[in-house]
């Protein structure tokens, strides 16, 4: 059985190996000891803190093999991007401008640096073993974090966003950073990526052009990845796309990928999550697949179970399902339809 | 040779001029009615009825067969009847100690800064005439002018120098940059820009400082290059004090160049003197001479003795500047003659 929780410092080697096999655009995934134990040890403050809005704590979840021990996957949420500094993106949108005399007007889009989405909710760092891409799984490393935003909502913004990794090729080649970020700090795109994991995002960011850059001034492959999704965030944005969440005029300021916003209150998982009590000891006529949570804050739990389920009438549970999620009869649970 | 306001009855060989100038030269097209336009307005401002926002003096260079073999012009001011607009070429630095970064970006900042300030423009001379002091005449007696009549000119005079183009036109600057706005060729906004549409085209260029790194590198290596056409024009007025001090054209980024009224060698140089007839001898220097007089100008170059007070010239020149001796002038030495020591 597969369980997602938050991480602790004994996963620091093996959340090693999955910041290694990470994509390279996971900026929040640095392959450096250092900086993933300040990222651990972060997260498990922000799970014990007791908070009454939302702040600058990081939720970091892992997905665990019980049977292995091994961990399959990682993804974080952010209670705030930006939180004490901005949080920087590329908006794109149109400037018109018009002759009169000439009867002439058009539009040319300019992408302007931009802290619109300061302030947001960020989901980021997903990451999960190549076998488990498209599978259950996969939906339970994601959508997990939207179960935990329904359980504690006071930790979390009004909306939610996620920037999907942009277009880069299989040599680590960013048409889009080659185009304009390459320009402004002369360095590789994958080694841009690295610091970004390294140092502060923001510290980068400022480094970026601050006047619009108009887009029909960008070479054509550049212009091409403006929105465009690595293939390899194509699942990532494909689950959150199926909750709810929408494409807007952000895009990252690195890579071109797109950004994801939803308002926290109509995201599938969290609007139309249920909460219910355990039942143990009854079998199980499974007739659906679902992602189920605890509510806990630190002890938060939550699997992919095959349920009989109705609604308003207590949840039967396996055993090994109560084990995972650590709950007994009569626990309180959230569960949402896979 | 002589430099004089142009008249009505110039407009026929004005027109022929101009043909031959071709396409390129945009300040004066090859338009009868446009034409005839402009040289009533250059009458009515060296009759001095026209404020200085609207000044447009037209000169035109003839031979003493009262043939017209050139035209060149200064402008009252730029900027102040719609806006005159130039990029400037600033810089951005992107650094970063710790991360070793250190990026100097050129960077072109759209601006009004010329408003206000003179302009010469509008030089063309017949090929067949490019010889001895012809250009220098045409070109200087425009700064002579000036020396005689600042108080009808801003504090400094600027020249906005042809960019580099090809062979058919095309600007590789305005490829890569305001194309983009447009969605028009080179030539036909160059076309607009000469028909004085020159402001509303800019309406549409982009507002925001511009990162010439995103600019192609054709474009890149022609900013503040001047047509290799204007290279003589160029050098001439360098001499003159003129300098690029990194404004452009929005269009194809050719140097806009300038200097300061005072600091203009010509204006700086010139004298007021007595003209006297006499025997100037073959090696005496050539001088720029101008007789003062604003609706009937004239300017001309000469070899010409300085005594004391007055200037030696021969008969013909006297003529040439309907002058007679004891008439007061302005004259500076055509070359510097700093420079023609240093050279000697």
């Amino acid at each position: 059985m597969l369980v997602l929780r938050p991480v602790e410092l004994t996963d620091l080697p093996q959340l090693q190996q999955l910041a290694r096999d990470s994509l390279v655009g996971v900026t929040s995934l640095p392959d450096d000891t250092e900086r993933l134990r300040e990222k651990i040890l972060d997260s498990c403050a922000s799970f014990e803190k007791d908070v009454q809005g939302q702040g600058p704590e990081n939720y970091f979840f892992v997905l665990e093999n019980l049977t292995t021990r091994r961990l399959v996957g990682c993804s974080e949420v952010l209670a705030t991007a930006g939180f004490g500094e901005p949080f920087y993106s590329l908006r794109n949108r149109h400037f018109t401008s018009a002759s009169r005399e000439l009867n002439i007007e058009h539009g040319v889009p300019a992408l302007s640096l931009c802290q619109d989405l300061s302030g947001h909710s960020l989901l980021r760092g997903f990451h999960i073993d190549s076998a488990l891409e498209r599978t259950p799984f996969s939906e339970l490393l994601s959508r997990a974090r939207l179960l935990f935003i329904a359980a504690h909502p006071e930790r979390f913004a009004e909306a939610v966003i996620t920037e999907i990794v942009g277009y880069s090729d299989e040599q680590g080649q960013s048409p889009f950073w080659d185009a304009l970020g390459k320009h402004f700090f002369d360095l590789p795109y994958v080694e841009a990526e690295r610091l970004c994991g390294l140092q502060s995002r923001t510290f980068l960011a400022e480094l970026m052009p601050q006047y619009p850059i108009y887009v029909p001034m960008l070479s054509q492959a550049a212009q091409d990845c403006i929105g465009r999704i690595h293939p390899d965030g194509q699942e990532a944005f494909d689950i959150l796309e199926r909750e709810g969440f929408e494409t807007n005029s952000y895009i990252d300021l690195f890579d071109g990928g797109p950004t994801l916003y939803a308002r926290t209150s109509s995201i599938r998982s969290i609007a139309q999550s249920q909460a219910g009590t355990v039942q143990t000891g009854s079998p199980i006529d499974a007739r659906g697949s679902y992602l189920v949570s605890n509510d806990s804050l630190k002890g938060y739990r939550a699997i992919v179970a095959e349920l009989d389920y109705s609604a308003r009438q207590p949840i039967a549970l396996s055993a090994e399902m109560c084990a995972a999620l650590n709950v007994t009869d009569a626990s309180a649970i959230r569960l949402i339809a896979l | 040779m002589i430099l004089r306001p142009v008249q009505m009855t110039d407009l026929p060989a004005l027109l022929e001029l101009v043909q031959r100038a071709g396409p390129g030269f945009t300040t004066l097209p090859a338009n009868e009615e446009r034409l005839t336009h402009r040289v009533r307005w250059a009458q009515r401002t060296f009759a001095g009825q026209v404020e200085r926002a609207d000044a447009d003096y037209l000169f035109v260079l003839e031979d003493d067969d009262q043939q017209v073999v050139g035209v060149s012009a200064l402008v009252g001011a730029v900027g102040l009847r719609e806006p005159w607009y130039n990029y400037r070429v600033g810089l951005t630095v992107s650094s970063s100690p710790d991360l070793g970064i250190q990026r100097q970006i050129p960077t072109l900042f759209l601006n009004n800064e010329m408003t206000g300030q003179s302009e010469i423009c509008s030089l063309f001379l017949r090929h067949d005439q490019r010889y001895g002091s012809n250009g220098r005449l045409l070109s200087l007696g425009r700064l002579l002018f000036v020396a005689e009549f600042p108080q009808l000119f801003g504090d400094k005079l600027i020249a906005e120098l042809r960019g580099s183009a090809d062979e058919h036109g095309c600007s590789p600057f305005w490829d890569s940059l305001g194309r983009h706005f447009f969605k028009m060729d080179f030539s036909h906004a160059d076309h607009l820009s000469g028909l004085g549409s020159k402001a509303f085209i800019a309406e549409l260029m982009p507002r925001q400082p511009l990162y010439t790194c995103l600019l192609t590198e054709q474009a890149q290596a022609v900013i503040g290059k001047p047509h290799p056409n204007t290279e003589p024009a160029l050098k001439i007025l360098t001499a003159e004090g003129f300098a690029h001090k990194g404004y452009i054209d929005i269009f194809d980024a050719g140097p806009v160049i300038e200097a300061p009224v005072s600091r203009i060698r010509a204006v700086r140089d010139s004298q007021s003197l007595m003209l006297a007839i006499g025997t100037p001898d073959d090696q005496a220097p050539v001088w720029l001479i101008h007789n003062r007089r604003l609706e009937s100008c004239r300017i001309t170059t000469a070899r010409a003795r300085l005594v004391g007070n007055s200037l030696v010239v021969d008969r013909l020149t006297a003529k040439r500047l309907q002058l007679q001796p004891g008439s007061s002038i302005r004259a500076v030495p055509l070359r510097n003659q700093q420079q023609q020591a240093v050279a000697a």
